[in-house]
């Protein structure tokens, strides 16, 4: 379900020496919106860009699974124990199409899946924010079916049309299942908002934990937040349409008015809609943070590792008699 | 993680929704054999989606076209009208005058029964 972070390192290298024939036909192709496949030429930075942006979106897929999945023995009803499930399956799902994904496009390096795995392990590969955040309470396993799934939408529904075809085809995949795991969320968030007084109260708590982090979501407007920034090449490639700016604003414009019609309020008093800019103004998160968040010093970064390794760890014997 | 590196095969998957409908291509998986490929199939791709069939094929068993090859072999069929109908579209024009209809590709498909005599 989830998205790319902007986090610094490995500056993209442009094609090499004596391709420029190569690239001209690569960028014609992407001019004229046709799908690149795996086998077809394509320049270091695209395929580099790409397997970051895929790697990491599909590494959060998994990683996303596991605040989600505290919550199945505790759900409160069958019901929801069964759609929670369904849901947490759903993920992982999603985190093996994008992971078949980038492993074609790192065959070239000769790196595979297990590659992708201790790379999560040993911090080198990063995933999403949100998922580096404790899940407190039931309200909480609904928010992020409601809004932190409702900002994946946006920034994945943007990349529909993607020019890398196997991307493009999975995204079709997951953003079909999505729309159920939006319904779940809010089924969730709507039995609380319409609930007791301590129902709303766990809510409106959730929310005011959730909202830091949420607007985190799309990563800062520019590259001069935090160091550097893959939003050009993304938009030059065709790979994605939007900035992470008009993301955002797209997602505030899509859900603080359903926000507000529940009843809720925002933690940031200087929330409101600008009619002459036609935008959101809003307090900016603290982007320091973020940083640290997604170098693996959130709430529960490291507890969500080390669940990983261990069940990384303890099914190393199953996939060896797999092996045989 | 050398000890686990010949681990995965990579499998293309195809599932049929019915007896009626083509075999459709879902995607492709990692799996360490050819029936946990099947079981994986069904776990990816099924999960919404009841199916009378799947097929899971080890990708170095298909010989799928190069990129070249697709450059060049799927963008010929341009001037190759001669061997559809559209080649014979006039012909509409020329029956309407004599007052006929066209035999056209409905009109012939529909012809599983003729009158009983």
């Amino acid at each position: 379900m989830y998205n790319y972070v902007e986090d610094g390192d490995s500056p993209a290298r442009a094609h090499a020496e004596g391709d420029e024939a190569k690239y001209d036909a690569f960028m014609t192709r992407i001019e004229a919106g046709d799908k690149i496949e795996p086998d077809d030429w394509m320049p270091d930075d695209y395929r580099q860009a790409l397997i970051k942006l895929i790697s990491m979106h599909g590494m959060s897929e998994i990683m996303g699974a596991l605040p989600e999945k505290e919550w199945v023995p505790k759900a409160p009803t069958l019901r929801r124990k069964l759609g929670i499930m369904a849901k947490v399956q759903d993920e992982m799902g999603h985190g093996q199409l994008l992971l078949r994904v980038a492993e074609d496009l790192m065959a070239p390096y000769g790196k595979t899946r297990e590659d992708l795995i201790e790379d999560l392990l040993a911090g080198r590969l990063k995933f999403h924010n949100v998922f580096h955040m404790p899940t407190k309470t039931w309200a909480d396993a609904g928010m992020v079916g409601w809004l932190v799934d409702g900002a994946a939408i946006i920034s994945q529904t943007n990349m529909l049309d993607a020019s890398y075809g196997p991307y493009q085809r999975a995204l079709q995949r997951i953003c079909q299942e999505e729309v159920f795991h939006a319904q779940h969320g809010e089924s969730i968030i709507m039995a609380l908002a319409e609930g007791t007084d301590e129902q709303r109260a766990i809510l409106q708590d959730s929310l005011n934990r959730w909202w830091e982090a949420l607007l985190m979501f799309f990563g800062p407007a520019s590259a001069e937040t935090t160091g550097s920034s893959k939003q050009d090449i993304m938009i030059k490639y065709k790979i994605r349409k939007s900035s992470n700016e008009e993301l955002r604003q797209a997602f505030l414009d899509k859900y603080l008015p359903r926000v507000f019609s529940l009843g809720l309020t925002v933690p940031d008093e200087t929330v409101h809609y600008d009619d002459k800019q036609e935008r959101w103004i809003y307090k900016q998160p603290d982007w320091a943070r973020f940083k640290d968040i997604i170098a693996n010093k959130g709430p529960r970064s490291q507890e969500r590792l080390t669940l990983r390794t261990i069940a990384y760890d303890h099914n190393r014997w199953v996939r060896q008699a797999l092996a045989r | 993680m050398s000890d686990e590196t010949p681990f995965y095969q990579e499998y293309e998957v195809f599932s049929k929704r019915s007896h009626k409908t083509p075999l459709q291509y879902q995607f492709s998986l990692l799996a360490p054999n050819d029936d946990m490929a099947l079981f994986m199939a069904q776990e990816n791709f099924m999960r919404r989606q009841d199916v009378v069939d799947i097929w899971v094929v080890p990708r170095q068993a298909v010989r799928s076209l190069t990129s070249e090859e697709r450059q060049k072999l799927t963008q010929r069929l341009d001037n190759k009208d001669y061997r559809t109908t559209k080649g014979y579209g006039y012909l509409r024009k020329k029956w309407r005058e004599k007052e006929q209809g066209m035999l056209d590709e409905k009109e012939i498909m529909s012809w599983k029964e003729v009158k009983k005599t």
